[in-house]
């Protein structure tokens, strides 16, 4: 049997209105016990609130269980109906990492299914075709990823991680050789080395879907402050309807721009104030989830009017996220400074409809999101989820082999616990063959009588 | 003599004598070719058996009901147990021994065992019939047929010596080169490519100075290398075993006694270990071989063949490693009976002259006398990926091969593979599946996994890193372990079977009692992990052998890394039982990367797991094949 439990996203990356993810394995029923707060009741469609384990409510979703044996991996299958946000789906996945499952490998479980029998002949020669494309687009992204910074930060970590398993091995398999005495100082201080190298390689993992998916950036304010002409003087089109009627944006509208080498998936949504009507109050409230899962926030002022005063809730937004402000209709005579509004974000004058101060806006963007968010620049190493995973796995690893290492315990446990963060790495790089090591071995230490 | 057997074996080294015993212990009709009687089981290189994975292996051979570590413990006359202070799986014994006395042991073996024929003659070609081997074409113009046929040539294929510019033929300094038999490999379809291997100079003991060395003596107390708690054989022993394996009662002066009732000849023990000699290589070696590296075979293009990296001539280690101001060497003695010395460390392809000056220059033998040179040797191998992992040829029917045709090197690697083969070949004339030991369960089965699907490119040793559960392959569990291979097969006699299962049994048992009984502050698991007094522990358990107590003692302490272990195990099970067919069309399958059917179809794997082990091959592609598997 086996004994670990699997996720994957089921739906392509992106925007859509509603995502799959499919959890597979033993630990399922207690997952939905802890995660839905009730038991799973295999094949029916449950309606509930993803608590993270953190005990946050990631979203309220739809899901079914499959029971151990009658599900299409022959084990128990959760599958979760989020809705298609890549971020919150990505934060589902990360709750059930961290709650213990691990990412799934390519087409695996089409090789569950198969190994559990639950593939009939009839089925496997589609399933083939599907796998076939699958894997090579993944096949395809991971070459491409390893071809650039990525492959060779990871092959470098693999060199180091060799040679270290070199050093304690030499002193394993050849006692009786002329080899300079035995410290595991030496051995240790590679490996804080390397825990320390594969920390940050772990935490660019989120740069991987704020590059990939582009920055989400939400514009906004009250209404008829200029929100949606900020949006068009931005993409350069008329894209949203605008008038002077206020609340005419009542949902919210999505528009991907780029600054500079970034994608900005930019979000104008509905302006904040006292609701009129219901259907209004709706897009009110949808702002308020838009604003939460932002990366940036652009809150547009109307200079000729006095400073607004904004629900507590986007007060609070405002502190907890990167944000601009952004004084609109400079161009109008009655314009006025409002550099004591949020006085801690960086304040930029324009106006929309004249495209003054576009420019300065886009820089300052640029500089909040290299500066805020901490992108790194195009040559900077940047992992993905998969990869990230196994660099944990790895990183666990080592950390127990230091722990052996410092107790001074048999060295052949610390060795053990080596290959274990080798035949993590190897979910990248592609299995690690031991001659690989045997090779550092023989050309660090001169062996053989 | 029978002109017709069930096994044939060609070459009476290490390989062919494990296989021609193992099949003869089964019932076979067996017989073992020589091009010379003399030199069976002789030890070409170093006079030591056992170090680190190699002593590991020997183990697993006496296990199997294989002769090496009873020969070994009977003719050695030093022993030391490596890795003392590292843990027990890591832990190995070596042992000197007596050339002489091992070979004239060994083949008195092979002459006292039933369903054995020994006969002197070089095999000059196989005689093949519709893709099968039908038996076998000797020097002195008198074929043999058998069912299923052996071939253990060592380094004797189309053989090459070097000794500096000067070439000779042979496969030992001495002896003859095979020069026929790889025409009939490559006429079967068999390819054959060239590894290059050597041996240090030997000098006399009479000639050293060995005030100026210092000695490196054996255990007191010998770690052997078989078990004889299971065997009923009692005594058996020679003098150096102190009080390992012999009661106080017995009289030491007395000759040495051995099982089976037979007495053997051959050679007198002696009451003391003998100790090994280190010296050092000085800057005036390195500058003499530095002087003349344009005269060394290797160096100066000779060779062609490929040398291990482990064992590197002492001029590809000044040269690789020159800030090294000297060089360790081991002098080890030949034998008791014998005043020729090992020159552990200085394996080279220099010429004669140069070899005497090299010597020279190290302190202590300055006066040394060379009684043989070092040399190289070059000589053919077949890629050990045309084999299937009974050992059997993909490409010829009821031909198997073992030992260094294999390309492998080591006494120890070439005995295990000669065993593995000899089983394999008594089975296959019973129509009988093979004993495919899985490379979870012993060493002896990473080597020959890792034989016959990587391959290799230069003479493969065994390293306990090769080996991804190395933790499980203590010394101790070798018996247990291998239990469920001999089961059936005859391999060890009835009595010794029986008493191998009750030690298991037994240690099962109190592996059990131990993590179950509790005393104050958890069980007697928790207290053992937690280092506890040993003399603490229970009175019947102190009352079991020693050697039980030491397995279900590691067994417990070790008991999480074990664990983990197993799970790895259990989890790769299911991809090593499915089967793929030997005709499979991996060209065929949509999806599989070129490059990955390519390599597949080179070693075609037996199962799913061996497919995943090939370099180059990754999960995806082991994925769509699993899915095209199921298609068929």
């Amino acid at each position: 049997m086996t004994t670990d439990t699997i996720v994957a996203p089921a739906t392509a990356a992106g925007e859509a209105a509603l995502a799959v993810v499919r959890v597979s394995g033993p630990m399922v029923p207690e997952l939905v016990q802890s995660v839905f707060k009730k038991p799973s009741s295999p094949r029916k469609v449950s309606l509930g609130s993803y608590t993270a384990q953190d005990g946050h409510i990631l979203d309220s979703l739809v899901y079914v269980v499959y029971a151990n044996g009658k599900s299409y991996t022959g084990e128990d299958l959760l599958e979760l109906n989020p809705h298609g946000n890549p971020w919150l789906v990505r934060k589902i996945l990360d709750d059930l990492l961290e709650r213990g499952c691990r990412l799934a490998e390519p087409g695996e479980f089409t090789r569950r299914a198969f190994l559990n029998g639950k593939l009939d002949l009839s089925q496997a020669e589609a399933v083939a075709q599907v796998i076939q494309a699958r894997s090579d687009r993944a096949l395809e992204a991971a070459r491409r990823q390893l071809s650039g910074s990525v492959g060779k930060t990871v092959n470098r970590l693999v060199d180091s991680l060799l040679h270290i398993t070199a050093s304690l091995e030499a002193y394993i398999d050849f006692p009786e050789e002329d080899l300079p005495d035995e410290d595991s100082s030496g051995p240790a201080q590679s490996l804080r080395d390397l825990i320390k190298e594969m920390d940050h390689l772990i935490a660019t993992r989120k740069f991987s879907s704020l590059l990939h998916d582009g920055v989400k950036c939400v514009i906004l304010g009250e209404p008829n402050v200029g929100k949606s002409s900020l949006l068009n003087a931005l993409t350069g089109e008329d894209r949203v309807i605008v008038s002077a009627e206020p609340g005419t944006t009542r949902d919210y509208v999505e528009e991907r721009i780029h600054i500079g080498p970034y994608l900005l998936r930019i979000i104008d949504t509905a302006g904040l104030h006292e609701a009129a009507s219901s259907i209004e109050e709706q897009g009110i409230n949808r702002s308020l989830e838009q604003i939460e899962s932002a990366d940036l926030l652009l809150v547009v002022l109307d200079s000729t009017r006095p400073a607004p005063t904004l629900p507590d809730s986007v007060l609070k937004a405002l502190q907890d996220h990167q944000a601009l402000v952004v004084e609109n209709k400079i161009d109008l005579d009655s314009s006025a400074d409002h550099a004591n509004f949020a006085p801690a974000c960086p304040h930029v004058r324009i106006s929309a409809s004249t495209h003054k101060g576009l420019d300065e806006l886009r820089s300052t963007i640029r500089t909040s999101l290299e500066e805020g968010l901490l992108i790194p620049d195009e040559s900077a190493v940047i992992v993905s989820a998969r990869h990230a995973a196994a660099l944990e796995v790895a990183k666990q690893a080592l950390r127990i082999c230091l722990d052996k290492l410092r107790q001074a315990a048999p060295v052949e446990l610390a060795a053990a616990d080596l290959r274990e963060a080798i035949d993590a790495m190897g979910e990248i790089t592609g299995k690690i063959d031991n001659e690989a090591m045997l090779d550092r071995l023989f050309n660090n230490f001169c062996i053989g009588k | 003599m029978l002109d017709t057997f069930d096994t044939i074996v060609c070459g009476a080294g290490h390989a062919g004598c494990e296989a021609a015993l193992a099949a003869a212990r089964m019932g076979a009709r067996t017989l073992l070719l020589t091009g010379n009687i003399d030199t069976i089981a002789q030890m070409s290189c170093n006079p030591a058996i056992g170090g680190l994975a190699k002593g590991h292996m020997v183990c697993e051979i006496d296990a199997l009901g294989g002769e090496m570590a009873t020969n070994t413990d009977l003719t050695a006359i030093q022993f030391r147990l490596l890795n003392a202070s590292k843990g027990p799986a890591v832990q190995a014994c070596r042992a000197q021994c007596d050339k002489k006395a091992y070979q004239f042991r060994l083949k008195h073996t092979l002459e006292l065992t039933p369903n054995l024929s020994v006969f002197q003659s070089v095999v000059t070609g196989l005689v093949f019939k519709n893709g099968a081997v039908t038996g076998v074409q000797t020097q002195l113009g008198i074929d043999f047929k058998a069912k299923t046929v052996i071939v253990t040539t060592g380094t004797f294929l189309r053989a090459l010596m070097h000794v500096g510019t000067n070439k000779s033929e042979g496969g030992r300094m001495g002896d003859f080169s095979a020069k026929t038999l790889s025409h009939s490999f490559t006429e079967a379809g068999i390819e054959l490519s060239r590894l290059k291997t050597g041996t240090p100079c030997r000098l006399l003991g009479s000639s050293i100075d060995f005030s100026k060395l210092s000695p490196q003596h054996g255990d007191p107390l010998p770690a052997l290398f078989g078990f004889y708690d299971t065997r009923s054989d009692q005594p058996m022993f020679h003098v150096e075993h102190g009080k390992r394996i012999f009661s106080d009662s017995f009289d030491k002066a007395m000759f040495h006694v051995e099982h089976n009732g037979q007495k053997r000849i051959g050679w007198h023990p002696g009451k003391e270990q003998v100790p090994c000699w280190e010296a050092h290589t000085t800057a005036k070696t390195h500058q003499i071989i530095n002087d003349n590296l344009g005269k060394s075979a290797l160096y100066g293009g000779e060779i062609s063949g490929t040398g291990p990296r482990y064992c590197p001539s002492i001029e590809d280690k000044i040269v690789r490693f020159c800030d090294k101001p000297e060089h360790k060497l081991f002098i080890e003695p030949e034998g008791r009976n014998t005043d020729e010395w090992y020159i552990n460390g200085l394996s080279t392809s220099l010429p004669f002259d140069v070899q005497i000056d090299m010597i020279q220059s190290i302190p202590g033998l300055e006066n040394a006398h060379m009684l043989r040179p070092a040399y190289a040797v070059e000589y053919d191998f077949a890629q050990p990926t045309q084999l299937f992992a009974s050992l059997e040829s993909k490409k010829v029917e009821n031909l198997f091969f073992a030992g260094q045709i294999n390309g492998t090197s080591g006494y120890e690697e070439a005995a295990a593979q000669g065993l593995v083969a000899g089983i394999n070949a008594v089975l296959k004339t019973r129509n009988q599946n093979p004993v495919i030991i899985g490379r979870e369960s012993a060493y002896i089965g990473v080597l020959i996994d890792d034989l016959v699907t990587k391959g290799t490119t230069e003479p493969y040793r065994m390293f306990t890193s090769r080996a991804e559960h190395r933790l499980l392959f203590n010394h101790g569990s070798a018996e247990t372990r291998l239990l469920p291979f001999i089961e059936g097969h005859n391999l060890v006699p009835e009595d010794r079977l029986k008493r191998i299962q009750a030690k298991r049994d037994s240690i099962e048992r109190w592996i059990d009692k131990l993590e179950r009984e509790t005393r104050s502050g958890g069980t007697w698991g928790d207290f053992i992990r937690r280092e506890g007094d040993p003399s603490e522990l229970p009175q019947a358990f102190k009352d079991l052998s020693e050697s039980v107590q030491n397995e279900v003692l590691y067994r417990v302490r070790y008991k999480g890394y074990l664990d983990r272990e197993l799970r790895t195990i259990a989890k790769l099970a299911k991809t090593d039982k499915m089967r793929i067919p030997q005709d499979f069309d991996y060209s065929a399958v949509k999806g599989l990367r070129a490059e990955s059917a390519q390599k597949l179809a080179e070693v075609r794997p037996a199962t799913l797991g061996q497919a995943s082990r090939i370099s180059g091959v990754n999960p995806t592609d082991i994925t769509i094949l699993m899915i095209a598997l199921g298609c068929k």
